[in-house]
């Protein structure tokens, strides 16, 4: 802060000809103290270079031999699958690069219109429509719909997108504590006043794990005339019997008003994003949601490969069904080592470290173990709450997860995170 | 209003048990009211579906290659009927898509390849195990291609606008921000904390005043788009420059409708004003000139980027950008660091387009652009103006609120370097015919 005001003085004293160069030189100066502050605070990012296809086994630049990944979202592994490519190189070669365009001015190809209701199909909503991601789909969803007569409840630990999205409303913005449903239900009392109530949560929480309490927000949003949105990101793919969500795995498919997902994540892994629900809904976000309106139409080879992903998952659960297993084998383990794993029945397993030097060194060490994990820390989680975040993938193997538990154990010894 | 009232009144009545689907009825009500107010204002924005890639000629869902039986048929259209209209599309006039590049065989070949290599996606942020080395790669040719220091990939543009400000300013800091910069940026702008001040469209002597209220604070950053979106004029980044330097401000460029094709080597706003070393961040897009499928980047000092990439909420909560984007991204810039010469035929042809439109008798804002808009004011005329010029096989579409603001609705022509001269005169007649059938013209 002092070097910033001593900067500041003497900027006010040199003249005018001269401020140019004083002003790059002090944005250098600023940025310099605060990448410094990152590094000191310990978390700082570093990224590894992957030079492989992404998979359960990957190539990283620098280190030798295959590296078993276990922190990627390809939770069905379907982000190299042969068949999810083919059809990438297919809509290439028929649509093109790309549509240089907004999907209203000419960026809407058949190609977007059958994935939008092959998305409506697969979660049994009337209708949906593409963002170039769910970063978007959440920025673009609650201004369009809400307005200051209007309230909406969010739950403290949403994601980032989510946050950002309701920031941009102009509704009543009200928050209750995470997975609080009496602080929910105080908050829905206090919103009577107001004409629409949404109630906004993730269906499943990405740096924790957990899964939201859906009966109960169902429950509650009835008796009090408040509609229902779930982003879906951690949970669409995989979770309920057939994969299609939190909304199938707690029986509340009927209750969920507005869903948002991605295309990023176990449907491919490529980018985009949706919002699904009501048809009126969808038709509004059209014509008024900003993300929608102000930025490109999906790229050919990312709608083909979503369909793809769509159609695999859409003949069979297979997949889906051995993921439960292979989750409740390595919560197990750790759990028994001595590990404090967050969440219940997910995949995303949050092992808690608390420091972020320390999760973010152990990170390191397990690389050299041979198994890709990095550590999260500020601003990802909050300060204090460095994890390593686990994600288990339908393609690991139980040889998979075993050695990854084993060289665990064997890091968390070596830092004393293990008695 | 009253509508909602009477509903409102209502579900303060009703029994608990049945508010679900009072909610739900209500939403649904709420919603058609919405859509309802939309097309009465004539502002309803229809997607025609395309089934071809796109390009400068393009196949339109339900549209044959050529006019209908009905339509007035000028001599000059009518000789071109046999060879252009049934065998080659609808002639698009209104994509990004400057250089072509969309659907260049090289673009899409290195796309197919990237796809091959590294595979259909990477279902990972950047920082977590999202990074591979096409990305690297990528950044560290748009920041060649820019001669700066750093780049880093954003989904889009549109994040990168989003993440750039709140990241950068704090309270301490000021923001000036042109009234008509894209809608990304303002909503970026809207997310950070820094005091923000706006300045008429261009208005240097507003910009200026707004500068000496800014001194009080730490950092002053002017941003402005390079070349705004909706009405084709460029920013006077020297002037802008200049203010910057006498008040101590650092400029900021979005310029996704420039790169590739303003300047004499494409590098855009800032070469073709002269002041490449003194626009301090360019945000630009990978969706627009340079291959048409998504991404967009920051470019500039290399601790910026380095912020960033620890700080930036689009970046670090969003997925990486798909290894085919990535790939035809790479090409599209190699052909343009390869050569010049596509660059260069630009010119003449917006100019072509613009000297015949001006001499038809219609209004086109801006200047040296290749965005042309055509002005027509009501919402409805340049709606059915458009489709009736889809009838004569050019496809544009009429631009209205909340995109352009209300009563200044218009048909946007967008020029590119692949349309020839008889595509554009071809444009230009078509224009005629459909402005003297509604009236637009005298």
């Amino acid at each position: 802060m002092w070097a910033c005001r001593l900067l500041h003085a003497g900027l006010s004293a040199a003249p005018r000809g001269r401020r140019a160069q004083s002003a790059l030189t002090q944005l250098r100066g600023v940025l310099e103290e605060e990448l410094e502050a990152i590094r000191g605070a310990g978390t700082w990012k570093s990224e590894r270079v992957i030079t492989s296809r992404q998979g359960p086994r990957i190539h990283v630049d620098g280190v030798s031999g295959g590296i078993l990944n276990f922190c990627a979202n390809n939770y069905l592994g379907l982000s190299s699958h042969p068949e999810v490519i083919q059809a990438g190189l297919q809509a290439l070669e028929e649509f093109g690069a790309g549509l240089s365009s907004t999907r209203f001015i000419c960026g809407t190809q058949s190609i977007h219109k059958d994935l939008e209701a092959k998305i409506a199909r697969f979660h049994q909503r009337e209708d949906a429509i593409l963002y170039p991601s769910c970063f978007d789909a959440n920025a673009g969803l609650f201004e369009a719909l809400l307005t200051p007569q209007d309230a909406v409840l969010s739950d403290e630990l949403n994601h980032a997108s989510i946050i950002d999205g309701i920031r941009l409303c102009k509704a009543h913005k009200y928050r209750y504590r995470h997975l609080d449903m009496a602080d929910l239900e105080a908050k829905l009392q206090e919103a009577q006043k107001h004409r629409l109530r949404l109630v906004a949560t993730d269906g499943a929480f990405s740096m924790d794990g957990d899964i939201a309490p859906l009966q109960e927000i169902c429950h509650l949003a009835s008796r009090y005339g408040a509609l229902v949105f779930v982003d879906e990101c951690h949970a669409t793919g995989f979770l309920g019997a057939t994969g299609r969500g939190t909304d199938e795995l707690l029986g509340v498919t009927d209750q969920v008003t507005i869903i948002n997902s991605t295309l990023g994540k176990a449907l491919g892994g490529a980018s985009g994003g949706y919002t699904t629900g009501p048809e009126p809904l969808v038709s509004l976000l059209r014509q008024r949601a900003r993300p929608y309106l102000f930025s490109n139409s999906l790229p050919p080879a990312v709608a083909g490969c979503a369909s793809k992903a769509l159609d695999l998952l859409m003949e069979s659960n297979a997949i889906v069904q051995s993921m439960a297993a292979k989750t409740q084998r390595f919560r197990r383990k750790m759990k028994a080592a001595g590990f404090t794993v967050l969440g219940a029945n997910h995949p995303i397993c949050p092992v808690m470290l608390g420091d972020a030097r320390l999760a973010s060194c152990m990170a390191d060490d397990m690389l050299k173990r041979g198994i890709f994990v990095i550590g999260f820390s500020y601003p990802v989680v909050p300060k204090n709450k460095a994890r390593i975040r686990v994600q288990i993938s339908a393609v690991h193997s139980e040889e998979d997860i075993d050695r990854c538990v084993e060289a665990f154990v064997e890091v968390g010894r070596l830092h004393g995170a293990l008695p």
